[in-house]
């Protein structure tokens, strides 16, 4: 169970003196390191794959897990379907539920990415305006770093239906929770400006570029407290890498992806909908014949499709809890180690991190050296693309455009993951391939169009 | 690749309906008997497997090469998103355009399922009415028969933003394809009454339940003449089954799933979308980056997912070749069987078949004795379940409601024909799974089995 503070809470005793904690034993059948690099040998073992961030990692008995499933279905798909495919989802629904300590099986419901979820939760706003349930203007607010697919998402429901979008400006680099308080604060009074509702503020748990831890339970109060109708939060970064305690942020509505760092297979999310007056208008874009039966069981059938990622959650858990801690325990020290790596970056380069440790989960921004000459969006993709090809190096860039007056700007920051297959040498190779393109005057100019 | 079939509609030349295809030379390289049992060995056994048509089936070559496709991208997924997937997405839609004879790939995008298409095709249609191009009440017209899953969507995105719907009822049993045509044209004026348009009319190219091959080239030229705005075909079963030429068959929007009767392995479908030359303000409803840069790349990146059985229609491609004829070698011998064993059964059991054998294509309607006393989509539903579960038999059952009092079509019995089950033929099928179907119902009837004693 997810605790704010991501210790483990331990049953009391009745009446006698507590005895001390037990001191989780480290149990003999802990996953050691050789059965860690055996269940990810089938990653390219060439490439030092420091961006588990944007497309996550599945176990071997996970992706064996997901064949039996597909198996089955290919066996006698008539049986499975009237027989076992719904229980089957029912019961990965109610392992999502207990992990993110949601009150209800029925506020849970299976999509297949973050990408999914904010067209389920938008469409319902369009239709809103559509409906004139809502007025033309009426604001929906997000973050200016708001993921590119919801950015759209915003454009094709909302904008498309009358609706006004306000971004959140946040700084980066960034260094504390309270610069990202305040801009957000200044966004919701320009969202209510002209007397118009905010009927939605979109609100990220981990932006993805940068990458930023952001304070959200803080952000939804006050939400709350401004008289915002509903509240989105983004997490697709969430369950595996920062606590997710559904309750305790208070939102109406969040999403994660579990094949991001909760180790399934591509692709399954969670978008958990509190349970209110509302979560009858939720549907799910592509309309089966269970339209109108609730959210949860219209996503878990859409017509004939491969279901069996979504299937395998129960033996995700049985994974994740192989390690030392559970998926606690892995968060704890993927976070450790990849602020210890970004530091031993930074330090190697003579750059910052992107925001205090703190701020960051399994994935931290480290500043690139100014002299590679970073100038543009452009330029850190083929930077990116050059590290991959002559260094055998994975790890996206992001392209911080400088301010006014900046002296030797940092313009370029590299997000680098950490997840339980990763080594130290990952990051000795990054360290030493930008060190290599800086003893060698490399620029990004001199990189081809 | 498309040749004409006759059994789509257009003008009848009389012709017999085994259109005279050359003979291909059988190659010592054709698929063997045994090769073909060993692809689809995983299939249960002791299951008369009598059910092609719901979820299809997925050869093991096939599966094999989908599962290197998945192990492609978790080995390094970056560089695949960013060098692998776009022109492995291009080029199965590249061999979709050719196998359907579309002009240009741009026509041609790959999503999940018809079911996915149609939820594309009404939200534009949606929009069409919130934006305020349409009038309130302008018309949807769609089949009685159309699949659940279209007429739900059509309640979510059609009737709440304004528009009506109308529903055709197409007559079943059928005789022939002018009862369809004539059923149509009067479904057609009801939606124009009172000087309504009619945006849209949704057609199915095979029904599902209860299972017929429509003309559907007949029917997109009737929508044609009676001014009908666009048309959609709804083809779930239709590629690899019937001839497909979208040219020749006119619709504006045309979708089938290559999982159903194609050998690809769940999911995957293609929507053509007939070029215009304004913006068609077709959308997927799963909204990426990709937004505004056409259908066919909006759909194939909507997140991070597994697309490897988008990527894997080549493969299934090359797996069809490899029989005697390829697909079309394929689709005949399914027809011819199918129809066989649909007569066969008949004749055992003293019914009828739902349509004559040019109005079906690897699927047809076969009626259960009355003796079953099936009254009621439940009482089918249990049937389907019983026969699963008691004789190993995989078959849907549609239940036909009794038009009038002493209409409709009756067994040797004289009892009213009110069951229909839907036998598929596919490559893996033998003439045993039918005759063990056969019996099941032979045995239920002597023995007084009747649904009401179903609990």
């Amino acid at each position: 169970m997810a605790s704010p503070d991501g210790n483990h809470r331990h049953p009391e005793t009745n009446g006698e003196a507590k005895p001390p904690a037990p001191k989780k034993q480290k149990l003999s059948t802990s996953i050691t390191d050789s059965e860690i690099q055996s269940e990810f040998s089938h990653h390219d073992a060439s490439v030092a794959r420091i961006n588990n961030g944007s497309f996550g990692s599945c176990p071997q008995s996970i992706i064996s897990a997901q064949q039996r499933w597909q198996l089955r279905f290919l066996r006698q798909p008539d049986s499975f379907y009237f027989n076992d495919l719904k229980a089957g989802i029912l019961e990965s629904r109610e392992f999502i539920r207990s992990l993110i300590n949601a009150d209800d099986v029925s506020e849970v419901s299976i999509v297949d990415n973050a990408t999914t979820a904010a067209a389920v939760v938008l469409q319902q706003i369009a239709w809103g305006f559509t409906e004139g349930r809502f007025q033309k203007g009426d604001v929906a607010v997000m973050l200016h770093y708001a993921y590119g697919a919801v950015k759209k998402s915003m454009e094709a429901y909302v904008t498309r239906a009358g609706g006004r979008v306000v971004e959140v400006q946040l700084p980066f680099p960034v260094s504390s929770k309270e610069e990202i308080i305040t801009e957000f604060r200044r966004a919701l009074e320009r969202g209510k400006e002209n007397g118009q509702r905010i009927r939605l503020a979109v609100i990220d748990h981990v932006t993805s570029m940068p990458s930023v831890v952001i304070p959200v339970k803080e952000l939804v109060k006050i939400c709350r407290e401004e008289d915002v109708d509903q509240v989105f939060v983004d997490a697709a970064h969430g369950i595996g890498c920062v606590d997710v305690d559904v309750k305790e942020i208070g939102a109406d509505f969040y999403t994660s992806n579990l094949h991001k760092w909760f180790f399934s297979p591509p692709s399954v999310a969670f978008l958990y909908c509190r349970r209110s007056a509302k979560l009858s208008d939720l549907h799910h874009p592509v309309v089966s014949h269970e339209y109108g039966n609730g959210l949860a069981i219209e996503s878990a059938w859409i017509g004939t499709r491969d279901y069996s990622a979504q299937l395998v959650v129960p033996s995700v858990l049985e994974f994740v809890n192989r390690f030392e801690g559970g998926i606690e325990g892995i968060k704890k020290r993927n976070h450790e180690q990849v602020v210890r790596m970004g530091e031993m970056l930074a330090k190697s380069w003579g750059t910052q991190l992107g925001c205090p440790p703190d701020m960051c989960s399994s994935m931290v921004m480290i500043g690139l050296p100014w002299c590679l000459g970073i100038t543009s969006e452009r330029d850190t993709l083929k930077l990116r693309v050059h590290l991959r090809d002559r260094f055998a190096v994975e790890v996206p860039i992001y392209y911080r455009a400088p301010k006014e007056g900046e002296v030797d700007p940092v313009t370029g920051y590299a997000r680098i993951s950490h997840q339980v297959y990763n080594k130290v040498e990952d990051y000795e190779r990054f360290r030493d391939a930008i060190n290599k393109l800086v003893g060698d005057k490399f620029t990004c100019a001199s990189l081809s169009a | 690749m498309a040749g004409d079939d006759p059994r789509n509609g257009g003008s009848s030349h009389g012709h017999s309906n085994h259109r005279h295809v050359a003979k291909k030379p059988k190659l010592s390289q054709s698929i063997s008997e045994s090769e073909i049992r060993a692809e689809f060995s995983h299939h249960a056994e002791g299951v008369a497997r009598i059910n092609n048509g719901s979820f299809g089936s997925c050869p093991a070559s096939v599966q094999s090469a989908h599962r290197d496709w998945q192990l492609r991208f978790l080995r390094q997924p970056d560089e695949f998103y960013f060098n692998i997937l776009k022109d492995g997405i291009l080029r199965s839609r590249t061999l979709i355009k050719a196998l359907i004879n579309a002009d240009d790939v741009e026509e041609v995008s790959l999503v999940d399922n018809a079911t996915t298409a149609a939820a594309i095709v009404l939200q534009q249609v949606s929009r069409g009415f919130a934006e305020s191009r349409f009038k309130p009440g302008d018309t949807v017209v769609m089949l009685h028969c159309a699949f659940q899953a279209v007429k739900k969507s059509i309640q979510a995105y059609v009737t709440p933003a304004g528009g009506s719907v109308i529903e055709v009822e197409l007559p079943f049993p059928v005789s022939s394809k002018e009862e369809i045509i004539d059923a149509f044209k009067l479904g057609l004026d009801r939606g124009k009454r009172d000087g309504r348009t009619v945006r849209l009319a949704i057609i199915d190219h095979i029904t599902s339940m209860p299972s017929v091959l429509l003309p559907v080239k007949d029917l997109v030229r009737v929508c044609r003449e009676e001014g009908v705005e666009r048309v959609f075909v709804d083809a779930a079963h239709a590629i690899g089954s019937v001839n497909v030429d979208v040219k020749e068959i006119g619709a504006d929007f045309y979708v089938s799933n290559l999982h159903k009767w194609f050998f690809c392995p769940p999911s995957v479908a293609f929507l053509y979308c007939r070029k215009v030359d304004f913006s068609n303000d077709m959308h997927h409803p799963v909204v990426s980056h990709e937004y505004g840069n056409g259908l066919p790349i909006e759909s194939a990146w909507i997140g991070t997912r597994d697309y490897s059985s988008q990527l894997v229609v080549p493969s299934a491609v090359e797996f069809v070749e490899r029989f005697e004829g390829g697909v079309e070698g394929i689709m005949r011998w399914n027809h011819e069987e199918v129809v066989k064993m649909g007569k066969m059964l008949v004749e055992s059991w003293g019914t009828n078949l739902g349509s004559p054998q040019e109005m079906c294509a690897s699927m047809i309607m076969v009626g259960l004795p009355s003796r079953l006393l099936i009254s009621s989509t439940e009482d089918a539903s249990k049937l389907r379940s019983y026969i699963r579960e008691h004789h190993g038999v995989e078959v849907p059952i549609h239940y036909q409601a009794p038009k009038e009092e002493g209409e409709g079509p009756r067994d040797k019995d004289g009892g009213r024909i009110t069951g229909y089950a839907r036998i598929s033929h596919q490559v893996y099928n033998t003439a045993e799974d039918y005759y063990k179907f056969r019996d099941a119902v032979t045995e239920l009837v002597e023995k007084n089995f009747t649904c009401r004693l179903i609990l």
